[in-house]
């Protein structure tokens, strides 16, 4: 089970990619848009987490992208913004606010694979 | 020798004879020379008295002879009847006068008893007869006498006794007048007077309604109408003192003699009365002919002309012929045409107000002296009435303007009397108290606008009838559930005494709502602005900090284990801190549940418990022994409630903090009092609002929050505070479904 994780902060990046694995899924890291939609091909990821606030791309525009070439792959949006009154965030799977605590996201990552 | 020359006793001169002498040349008198002079003397005296009476006797019967020949004369000339006779009435002279009068010869009336006395007045005469022997004098009495056709007539009458030379009463003297023409005048004068200002005063004063140009057209066809003056043409002018002319206001009467026919045909058997009234409710026009010709008319009032004259000298004019006339100009009777016209002043309390024109140019009837003494005297009756209706018109005018400025004024104004009973008030009152006029004139103002029972210390107008000087002031009146900006100035009467007050009040909550509403969402931008940059740069290294503190928790034992797991609680309530800013800019979702208030606000005050030993304030729980369960979101009612804790604690040293519950009807009430340095009077609008703070490092975020979550519970946080007397909160929320 592959995750593809989309952050521009390294930390973060660490952070997820060491609790995911330690669940025991691949996490592979991009840290920018651009990077992000390269690796959603080449990874084939099962499952995309995106930050909305990006310094390139925008997270609304990777989604509709993302979707746009695989309409049913599971992806999770999570902001320090509550952007649930965006339309454009309807097309996700999942929307979960951005904590230290990561127990939302893994809980939200496992609901989706079960499906 | 010398001797008196006597007539009775009184000495009337003295006789003297010189010269005799006797053979030898002595002279001597003897007794009997003396005795003869003397006799000589008395004959002498007789005859000298004699001579004297007689030329005295003859120079008086001259004098009366005189006397007599002018009162003959007199008597005989004069017009009026000139009568004697004896005391019983039996005539002895009859003059010229009364024979014009009463149409008697004198040898018909001699010695018969007074023949022109009628049957009906002779015991009258018998009265006036007896007066006379008591030597009275009448004068001018009137009374009737008849001619010796039978025809009555009026005269006036002097009687008068006739005495001897030893005063007694031998005849009476009669002078009458025959006055029956000028009494007639003079009754069908007073007759017209009468009538005419009965029809013109009762029909057209009383009315309220009076129009100037009607009553102008009125007064004019009274000049006219035969029933009336009955001249052909009246043409009034009246005085522009502005540019000091007269000036031709309107005419009545007809162009030419054509219409003349015309008029006066179809003007037979319309009483005066009734084209009064059909002037006084119909329109007036003032375009006919003659109104033209009139309002072209503008005579100059320097100049010298016949108008200028009855108006200068307050007097009528009777022009017989005005070609002749010098003081009628050339321009006058080009333009009106008339030969012979009279013109009369109108005089309203000595000021000339103008002149009416009157001519008869299509009869030609010669204008009488009378006519125009009736019309002057019509005239100042006239005269006040335009007088009157200028000043009614004028009042009329200022105060229909007045009335529509106050109207339409959409500030509410309204007067009190200084016992603030309401007396007069404009449509804005009306609209905005919801209540008919009338059942607001008369009752308080303090009533009517506040809904108090005394004057409110608040209100402007409290001030201003202290001091009685104008005052402007802003209220709020929870009662009117609106601000206002209130004017207030008071009235004083002539003698300077206060008498009320004039209000205007403006309604300016619209206004300040507004400006309030600009100014908040100006503030929710800027903290909107400010809190996605906080969560930009704040929100990542808070989830690293956190992140990996979780996962040093999870490696690590005892003591250290211990560290890291207070990180992790520290970086929870910061990320949660950061997630209300967030909530506070987006509307976020409230997740209400069931909450004992008594627990919620026991676990806050241990929360604060080390801040407030810090400054070693005490915090006293006075919480209701009910149950208190209200259908809220804990953690942001938590958030609220801290916060006015942490502003509470800051404003309190050595301090008592005191949190109350209580049930109130279906809302929970939390009131947290403090004793610290209270709030100032002009901060304390503003305590609310984002941003503001009065701390040197604080964010101005926390008790804007803390009514923004209240808010959204459909609750109130009221405060209340005396500056350095401490500050109450009180929090009122909804106790919610269940």
């Amino acid at each position: 089970m592959k995750l593809l994780i989309v952050d521009d902060d390294t930390n973060i990046q660490r952070l997820y990619k060491e609790e995911l694995e330690e669940e025991g899924y691949t996490v592979v890291i991009a840290g920018t848009g651009k990077e992000a939609l390269e690796m959603f091909e080449s990874e084939n990821p099962d499952i995309v987490t995106l930050d909305i606030l990006m310094p390139d791309i925008d997270g609304i525009s990777l989604l509709r992208k993302m979707k746009e070439q695989r309409p049913n792959i599971p992806i999770i949006m999570s902001t320090a913004y509550d952007y649930r009154d965006d339309f454009a965030v309807w097309a996700s799977e999942a929307y979960i606010v951005k904590s230290s605590d990561l127990a939302e996201l893994k809980t939200t990552i496992k609901k989706l694979m079960d499906k | 020798m010398c001797v008196p020359l006597f007539v009775g006793d009184r000495i009337i001169g003295t006789l003297g004879l010189y010269d005799k002498k006797d053979e030898w040349g002595i002279i001597t008198f003897t007794e009997d020379d003396l005795k003869s002079l003397m006799t000589f003397a008395s004959v002498s005296s007789i005859a000298i008295e004699n001579a004297r009476l007689y030329r005295a006797e003859i120079e008086k019967e001259k004098e009366v002879t005189q006397t007599k020949d002018y009162l003959k004369s007199l008597i005989e000339d004069s017009a009026d009847a000139i009568i004697t006779s004896d005391i019983d009435g039996h005539i002895t002279s009859w003059n010229k006068g009364a024979e014009n009068i009463y149409g008697y010869a004198e040898n018909e009336v001699i010695g018969r008893f007074l023949p022109m006395v009628p049957a009906f007045l002779q015991e009258e005469e018998r009265r006036f007869m007896d007066k006379i022997k008591q030597k009275e004098t009448l004068r001018n009495i009137e009374t009737i006498r008849q001619t010796k056709n039978g025809r009555l007539i009026e005269v006036s009458l002097t009687l008068s006794p006739i005495l001897d030379a030893s005063e007694h009463v031998t005849g009476i003297s009669g002078i009458s007048r025959d006055i029956s023409e000028k009494k007639l005048v003079e009754k069908e004068l007073i007759r017209k007077n009468q009538e005419l200002s009965r029809l013109f005063f009762v029909n057209s004063v009383v009315r309220s309604t009076l129009e100037l140009d009607k009553l102008l057209k009125m007064v004019l066809t009274v000049v006219t109408m035969g029933d009336g003056l009955g001249f052909n043409r009246a043409i009034l002018f009246l005085v522009d003192e502005a540019n000091n002319v007269l000036k031709g206001e309107m005419g009545v009467g007809p162009a030419s003699p054509e219409e003349a026919k015309n008029i006066w045909i179809s003007m037979e058997g319309k009483s005066l009365g009734a084209i009064i009234e059909e002037i006084e409710n119909g329109p007036v026009y003032l375009d006919s002919h003659l109104d033209r010709l009139s309002q072209r008319l503008s005579i100059d009032m320097n100049g010298d002309c016949i108008l200028c004259r009855c108006i200068k000298d307050k007097r009528p004019y009777n022009v017989r012929n005005a070609r002749t006339e010098p003081l009628v100009t050339p321009y006058l009777i080009q333009m009106l045409g008339a030969d012979s016209f009279g013109v009369v002043p109108l005089i309203s309390r000595d000021k000339i107000i103008g002149i009416i024109w009157v001519d008869n140019l299509f009869t030609g009837r010669p204008i009488k002296d009378e006519d125009l003494q009736f019309l002057m005297g019509f005239s100042s009756h006239i005269a006040s009435a335009i007088e009157n209706a200028r000043l009614f018109e004028n009042v009329t005018l200022a105060q229909s303007e007045l009335k529509n400025i106050f109207e339409s004024i959409s500030d509410m104004v309204y007067y009190t009397d200084r016992d603030f009973t309401i007396k007069r008030v404009n449509q804005a009152v009306v609209r905005k108290i919801g209540k008919p006029e009338q059942e607001i004139i008369g009752k308080k103002c303090y009533q009517i606008f506040h809904g108090k029972d005394e004057p409110w210390e608040l209100c402007p107008h409290h001030t201003s009838s202290a001091a009685q000087q104008p005052y402007v002031g802003e209220l709020e009146d929870p009662y009117l559930a609106g601000t206002f900006v209130v004017s207030n100035s008071p009235i004083f009467d002539s003698a300077g005494n206060f008498v009320g007050t004039v209000h205007i009040s403006r309604d300016v909550t619209e206004l300040r709502n507004l400006r309030e509403r600009v100014i908040h969402s100006e503030r929710m931008a800027a903290l909107g602005e400010l809190a996605a940059r906080v969560a930009h740069e704040i929100r990542n290294p808070l989830i690293s900090i956190g992140g990996f503190a979780r996962r040093l928790e999870k490696k690590l034992e005892g003591d250290i284990q211990e560290y890291a797991k207070i990180i992790v609680n520290e970086v929870s309530r910061l990320e949660n801190i950061l997630k209300e800013i967030l909530g506070f800019v987006k509307s976020s979702r409230v997740n209400k549940s069931r909450v004992n208030i008594n627990d919620l606000l026991s676990g806050i005050v241990d929360f604060i418990a080390p801040e407030m030993d810090e400054r070693h304030n005490t915090v006293v729980k006075e919480f209701s022994e009910q149950l208190i369960i209200a259908v809220i979101d804990p953690d942001r009612i938590k958030e609220a409630i801290l916060n006015i804790f942490t502003n509470a604690a800051q404003a309190t040293d050595h301090g008592k903090i005191t949190v109350k519950t209580r049930l109130e009807g279906n809302e929970a009430v939390i009131e947290l009092t403090d004793t610290g340095c209270g709030i100032k009077d002009e901060d304390l609008k503003n305590i609310f609002n984002p941003f503001f703070t009065t701390k040197p490092q604080g964010t101005g975020l926390g008790l804007a929050v803390t009514h923004k979550i209240i808010q959204e519970h459909n609750g109130k946080v009221k405060v209340e505070s005396v500056w350095g007397g401490g500050t109450a909160f009180k929090i009122y929320l909804p106790l919610g479904e269940g």
